[in-house]
């Protein structure tokens, strides 16, 4: 499957992003990483270029609270994304806040799954439950398939 | 200096924040300065570490308040760190930041906004002090801050194209920051025929994440060897602590004398090459006490590397902005750790050396043997290539596919050369020293780990 990813607004947080990326490799997705400081149309001009099946934001200072309002009003003006499995993650607020709130408030703005300070794995799991619930039998389609997570094998010899 | 640079300067200088530049002025300034304002003077008169800090405000008197404090804790070089905006060249909302910061005590800017003061103004404050001065930004375009800087007395320029580029930005162009620099060099070494020589700095640490010293010493030769090509005969190669004390006595001794061999094949054997250390710069402890712990421990193994100068962290790293009087306590608690530690033994490993040193040949070799025709397009086409491969930079030009983890030493150790040109030999022992027999969630959780040993 294909995953399109990267950080939200002027957020130039990049670790996480790096990990993230390398993680879903081993997953067996086909990642396009757009990286940090990306804007809200811009994922979702990726995700109609590369005909991607999951759009996974992340945030590490918590603007994208300001931007995820504007989630549904955008994807509206898009065609062809409507079975796009929209994903978020990271610090999903400015300051503390706890995800009793937070996860609602963002389904609300469109997203399928929201990780609030939810570790990296962990997030990557839900994903996988989620797919194999939503999209059976579609998991493991990318171009490395969903083969087994050895390390070695990325490492050229 | 050429007819065009000259042009360009007038055209730089001729920015509406600039009051009346005069160039005549400025240069019988750097003529008659102080020799103690340079640093280049300290480095070849004095047998001691130098100590430097960090620290920047944005109004004159905070940043004169700062200065008083520094000279108290007997600081060798005082640091001049300029706000975000001015970075980015955005001196008008600098200005407006700086005005708004000056009426209500409040400071709305993370440094000095330099261009905004002005040099007329900073020079006082700087010839009053009678310190070197290093200057420290993040500019990928510096053409009118260093031109103010050095009008105003400040005699070390800390950066350069890619150790100011790729670990700060995602977008501004690679190529241009070639040329910007390229500028810089040229005025910086047209002021060094004047007095003692300007010194150039460039910043070792790049995104302090997880760096293999050997992309480390690469972009220091190269930025290096882009400054000295230019004229400027003081330079500085850098490095901040890696997390194992081996590997950076290695790095250290690696670095210095790959300096000096690819100084001398350019032909600039004249030049001093000076080799600067730096607290850890990763993540640090919130609890102040095990950040002071942390920190001396730096000194020590600067003083193991026997680098010239020292750049101190402070112990309110992880919180904010330090306070005036936690920077001054680091001073005066490195120069006493520098004064206490005595009889330190001379320890090194060979094979490391050999290693390390064969990778960083084994890179230069092949930026060298890129087809184009000057040295920074050759260094601009490796980079965009991944002969070069900054870990965890944002920019869209890095490649991304260098990956490195800490062995159980804590040494970093790379796993995957990406595009980097490692001889094979290398890379079967940078593996070897890893354990690669785990799966890549397991690899994954291992660098958040790695990323974080000093918290």
């Amino acid at each position: 499957m294909k995953v399109v990813t990267g950080v939200i607004g002027n957020d130039i947080h990049v670790v996480a992003n790096r990990l993230m990326d390398l993680s879903l490799n081993a997953r067996g997705y086909e990642v396009f990483n757009l990286g940090v400081n990306t804007y809200l149309e811009e994922f979702f001009d990726a995700a109609v270029e590369t005909g991607a099946d999951i759009l996974l934001i992340s945030s590490l200072n918590g603007e994208a609270e300001g931007w995820a309002r504007e989630v549904k009003l955008l994807k509206a003006e898009y065609k062809s994304i409507d079975k796009l499995i929209m994903m978020i993650g990271g610090n999903l607020t400015v300051g503390s806040g706890n995800a009793e709130d937070i996860v609602p408030r963002y389904q609300n703005y469109g997203f399928n799954l929201v990780c609030h300070q939810v570790d990296l794995n962990t997030g990557l799991d839900m994903l996988e439950a989620y797919v194999d619930e939503h999209r059976p039998g579609e998991r493991g389609k990318g171009e490395l398939g969903n083969v087994e997570h050895n390390t070695r094998e990325q490492v050229p010899s | 200096m050429s007819n065009q640079l000259q042009e360009e300067r007038e055209i730089i200088l001729g920015n509406e924040n600039v009051d009346a530049f005069d160039f005549d002025e400025v240069r019988e300034f750097v003529k008659g300065a102080d020799e103690q304002l340079f640093i280049s003077h300290h480095f070849a008169t004095k047998d001691k570490m130098l100590v430097q800090p960090r620290g920047g405000f944005p109004t004159y008197q905070k940043q004169y308040a700062l200065y008083e404090f520094f000279v108290d804790a007997n600081v060798d070089v005082l640091p001049l760190t300029i706000d975000s905006n001015t970075r980015l060249n955005d001196y008008s909302t600098a200005k407006k930041m700086l005005r708004l910061s000056e009426e209500n005590e409040v400071d709305m800017l993370n440094g000095y906004p330099l261009v905004n003061h002005g040099y007329r103004t900073t020079r006082k404050m700087m010839t009053h002090f009678n310190h070197p001065v290093s200057l420290r930004h993040g500019t990928p375009d510096a053409r009118l801050l260093i031109e103010i800087a050095i009008a105003s007395g400040i005699f070390e320029i800390e950066g350069g194209p890619i150790t100011y580029l790729l670990p700060y930005s995602k977008n501004f162009p690679l190529d241009k920051a070639f040329l910007y620099w390229k500028y810089v060099e040229r005025v910086c070494a047209d002021y060094s025929t004047l007095n003692k020589p300007i010194n150039r700095e460039s910043f070792g640490p790049l995104t302090a994440t997880l760096v293999p010293p050997c992309i480390t010493i690469v972009i220091q030769l190269l930025e290096m060897m882009l400054s000295l090509e230019e004229g400027v005969k003081s330079f500085s190669v850098s490095f901040s602590q890696q997390g194992s004390m081996i590997q950076d006595i290695v790095t250290g001794k690696v670095t210095r004398a790959l300096a000096k061999h690819y100084a001398a094949q350019i032909g600039c054997e004249d030049a001093v090459i000076n080799l600067v250390y730096h607290q850890w710069m990763g993540a640090f402890p919130t609890n102040r006490d095990s950040a002071d712990q942390l920190i001396n421990m730096s000194t020590v193994i600067a003083s193991m590397v026997g680098a010239d100068k020292i750049i101190t962290k402070t112990r309110e790293e992880a919180v904010g902005i330090p306070t005036k009087e936690a920077n001054a306590k680091v001073v005066a608690d490195t120069q006493y750790t520098l004064r206490i530690l005595n009889g330190l033994p001379g320890i090194s490993d060979e094979m490391e050396e050999e290693v390390l040193t064969a990778e960083v040949h084994a890179i230069m070799e092949a930026v060298f043997n890129d087809p184009a025709d000057t040295l920074w397009r050759k260094v601009f086409n490796s980079i965009k290539n991944g002969i070069i491969d900054v870990p965890f930079s944002p920019h869209i030009i890095n490649h991304n596919k260098m990956i490195t983890i800490r062995d159980a030493q804590k040494n970093i150790r790379i796993i995957d050369r990406g595009n980097v040109p490692i001889p094979d030999r290398c890379y079967v022992y940078e593996k070897s020293c890893c354990d690669l027999n785990k799966d890549t969630t397991s690899i994954v959780n291992d660098i958040i780990h790695d990323i974080g040993i000093m918290q």
